[in-house]
């Protein structure tokens, strides 16, 4: 031990705290898996906090259908590779009604195939508690949410029922009904995902880094066509177009930025020079004004 | 103003602490301070948090146009507005959260820090405890022309509660006061009596002015008589909580971990001191010791493991150590406390009531409550305490808790870091106050009419009947336990429970 350890160091610790404390309180918690860098950094961390024992508890995936094909032979990997217990869960209700982000504002499908999807999959497992990557300098609305974030029955966010948190104390008691979103990378940021990603050398998902892609720019943003159900309207044609992303979701919604950054180190330098805070290529968040604050309210992550 | 305040040029665009661009790719910043800033609107803070994240941060250039673009200036200058950098944080959203903390981020070339912000106007107590409760340092800032003020006092009493060591007094608008030394000097004393009363171990004046930068991230030219550090120089330097915890072991047990064969790890972080393979260490509660064989980490086994870092224990003898032990060297253990006597900041929206169940929360433990007595409140501004039977939000209360079952915790102002405590509503789960221990004891208090003891051989035999002697087992055993004594607590039956078996009556405790 060096006398004085890094913000990563400091970090890393508080998040294996983090993981211990709810895996040691709650009855039956669950990760869930958004195959991003920050669900990359969450299992690793995981990983860390139960060393040498496996991971007691499984993943979960929201899957939409909707994700990039890059993203889900990944994810599939990553659980080969580790020998995680994965739960893929997709609302198939939602999609028996055509529910898609294609022809639907983004903030139905995102409701219907993401939102009410995790609160059926978390009902039907029976699941107390749910790990998230969520980070609070990502947004103004999540720079007061709490380390255990207390849901009410039917997963509502209730700003009253939060708990404060002192110390590194964190009461994990459930009153009735009650559920929990914890959130061990509360105090990382942007940045430090990426350069604790170097610094461990994980494995992300090869969309990060720049590539010749087939593209449509749409309302001034570049969608990759990922597969034959995005097709371009009038005036559109397919592009190929050396690209990456910065976020990851579902394909069409999420906007890609023109580069040169193939590798894990050029990627990193870019994001650290950042003009930009990275939201900006997440299109779900500009369909209406504080819809971070409402999909919270709703259950979203 | 002052003309020759007006006149001044505004610091250089590019300050001297601005990071440049990534000298290397893993920069990796020599340590986190977690900052609270304690004051009014009026005294300038969210400008002089502004200010810091302008002149000293890796502020996104987004960011920065907004607020060249937006044409707000800050009050009576030409100066942009950079307390509206912190919108959205502070003003914009109130969500009602009950305790109510935004988190800011921000890098300079050498640290971290977090800022940690409560609204100052209402409810403060609660917020200012809470967001206290995570910090370093605090900034306790003062308007140059007012000085140091009673609510300055309670600022100062609170931080000293919850256990900050580190305080800035930022002389803040000395622009206002003609660059007064004299002023600054006033005050700096009026300052060093007051804190000469808490237990901070260093109290730091700097005269400054936020809406011009002077002492802020840059030396100010205004005030030639000062050659102290700038704000920022000066928490650039301030030690965090964990690298200043003193050196007696402390490893609060947070749970067990098995990998199917031989290994069984106490896993959880060293809160102080440190451990070292081949230490004997042991569990106050049940006096159970052993050897540390191994420091499993997933980078590789360690030979020392440092306050702050978490990793898993393993010991050369099978003993039957759970969630809620505090390991420790053999001499300096914590107390196995049965009695308490704590200092809270009650949190909740409801008041102190003496028939619900309440639980504390240690470090790893929860441990159900046989009785409380609120003793006292305290007063801030004095510093007097007078008698009270109860107590209700942002009150800080002086009580004594008799526990249904031993725990190990420590005197909050010797060990802080397992001395901090919660009350929780057993019934709701709610966390209800926050407090430190300021005396421990190891004996129970007799209470008038006697305990019920909740006695093993009566549990076993019908409610645990199902459970086996296995350590996992012995979890739910006294988790049951626990619940049954919060029941009777709320039938108002005193309850403690019979403590476990020592560890030699032969029952195999790993399997």
């Amino acid at each position: 031990m060096t006398a004085s350890p890094s913000h990563l160091d400091l970090l890393e610790a508080e998040s294996i705290h983090i993981f211990r404390e709810a895996a040691a309180q709650f009855r039956k918690p669950v990760l869930l898996y958004s195959i991003g860098k920050d669900s990359t950094v969450l299992l690793h961390l995981a990983r860390k906090a139960f060393f040498p024992a496996p991971i007691p508890f499984p993943l979960l995936h929201i899957d939409t259908t909707w994700k990039f094909r890059d993203m889900i032979a990944f994810r599939d990997r990553t659980a080969k590779q580790f020998d995680l217990e994965l739960i893929v869960y997709v609302n198939e209700e939602g999609l028996k009604r055509g529910i898609n982000p294609i022809d639907h504002a983004p903030s139905i499908h995102t409701d219907v195939l993401k939102t009410q999807a995790l609160k059926q999959a978390l009902d039907k497992y029976g699941f107390d508690a749910a790990f998230g990557g969520a980070r609070r300098d990502e947004e103004a609305s999540r720079a007061k949410e709490r380390i255990f974030s207390f849901r009410a029955a039917g997963h509502r966010w209730d700003p009253r029922r939060q708990r404060p948190e002192m110390w590194h104390l964190l009461n994990g008691r459930l009153g009735t009904g009650e559920t929990v979103r914890v959130f061990p990378m509360s105090n990382w940021t942007e940045k430090d995902v990426w350069r604790y990603i170097l610094r461990e050398k994980l494995e992300v998902v090869p969309l990060y880094f720049a590539a010749d892609r087939p593209t449509i720019v749409r309302n001034g943003q570049i969608l990759m066509q990922d597969d034959a159900r995005l097709q371009p309207k009038d005036g559109e044609k397919v592009e190929i177009r050396k690209i990456r992303f910065r976020t990851l979701g579902d394909y069409p919604l999420t906007a890609a930025v023109e580069s040169d950054a193939d590798t894990i180190e050029a990627v990193v330098a870019e994001t650290l020079n950042a003009q930009t805070s990275e939201r900006q290529g997440r299109l779900i968040d500009h369909d209406q004004a504080g819809a971070m604050e409402k999909k919270k309210q709703e259950g979203y992550f | 103003m002052s003309v020759h305040a007006l006149q001044r040029a505004e610091p250089a665009a590019t300050p001297a602490t601005a990071p440049s661009l990534i000298p290397s790719l893993v920069r990796e910043l020599g340590g986190i301070t977690h900052l609270l800033t304690c004051g009014s609107v009026d005294d300038g803070k969210s400008t002089l948090i502004g200010r810091m994240l302008w002149d000293a941060s890796d502020l996104y250039e987004d960011q920065r146009e907004n607020v060249r673009r937006s044409g707000r200036k800050a009050a009576g200058t030409d100066l942009p507005d950079f307390s509206m950098l912190l919108d959205g944080l502070v003003a914009e959203r109130e969500q009602g959260i009950t305790i109510d903390i935004a988190w800011k981020y921000f890098d300079t070339a050498k640290r971290r820090f977090v800022i940690i912000d409560s609204p100052g106007h209402e409810q403060y107590t609660r917020n200012m405890a809470s967001g206290a409760s995570h910090a370093d340092v605090a900034i306790v800032l003062v308007d140059a022309r007012a000085g140091v003020k009673k609510q300055t006092k309670r600022h100062a009493a609170i931080l000293d509660l919850v256990g900050v060591k580190h305080v800035v007094l930022a002389v803040n608008k000395m622009d206002l006061v003609g660059w007064s030394e004299d002023v600054f000097r006033k005050i700096e004393a009026d300052f060093r009596t007051l804190c000469w009363k808490f237990n901070f171990w260093e109290a730091t004046a700097i005269p400054l002015s936020a809406v011009f930068g002077d002492n802020v991230a840059t030396p100010s030219r205004n005030m030639d008589w000062y050659s102290g550090p700038t704000l920022i120089e000066h928490l650039e330097k301030v030690p965090s909580r964990a690298s200043e915890a003193g050196s007696v072991f402390r490893f609060p047990v947070q749970t067990v971990l098995r990998d199917g064969g031989d290994f069984r790890g106490l896993a959880g972080t060293v809160t102080s001191g440190s451990v070292s393979v081949g230490d004997l260490v042991v569990d106050a509660l049940s006096g159970a010791s052993g050897r540390i064989i191994r420091i499993a980490t997933m980078d590789g086994d360690l030979q020392t493991a440092s306050a702050g870092q978490a990793v898993a224990l393993q010991l050369d003898v099978d003993i039957d150590i759970s969630r809620g032990a505090v390991l420790s060297a053999r001499e300096m253990r914590p107390v196995a406390a049965q009695t308490v006597e704590a200092r809270f900041v009650w949190l909740s929206e409801n008041a102190f009531n003496p028939t619900t169940g309440y639980l504390l929360r240690t470090a790893t433990d929860l441990i159900p409550i046989s009785n409380i007595e609120i003793k006292a409140l305290l007063d801030l501004e004095t510093m007097a305490s007078r008698p009270s039977r109860g107590c209700a939000t942002n009150d800080i209360a002086i009580a004594k808790i008799s526990l249904g079952r031993a725990a190990a915790i420590d005197v909050f102002t010797e060990i802080p870091e397992t001395g901090t405590l919660l009350l929780v509503d057993s019934i709701s789960g709610a966390t209800v106050a926050g407090g430190v221990a300021t005396a421990v004891d190891a004996k129970a208090e007799e209470p008038v009419d006697g305990h019920f003891v909740l006695k093993r051989d009566m549990l076993a035999n019908g409610l645990n009947r199902d459970l086996s002697m296995s350590s996992k087992d012995r979890e739910e055993f006294m988790r049951r336990a626990n619940e049954v004594a919060i029941i009777l607590r709320a039938a108002g039956v005193s309850v403690a429970i019979e403590p476990p078996p020592p560890l030699d009556d032969g029952m195999d405790p790993g399997l």
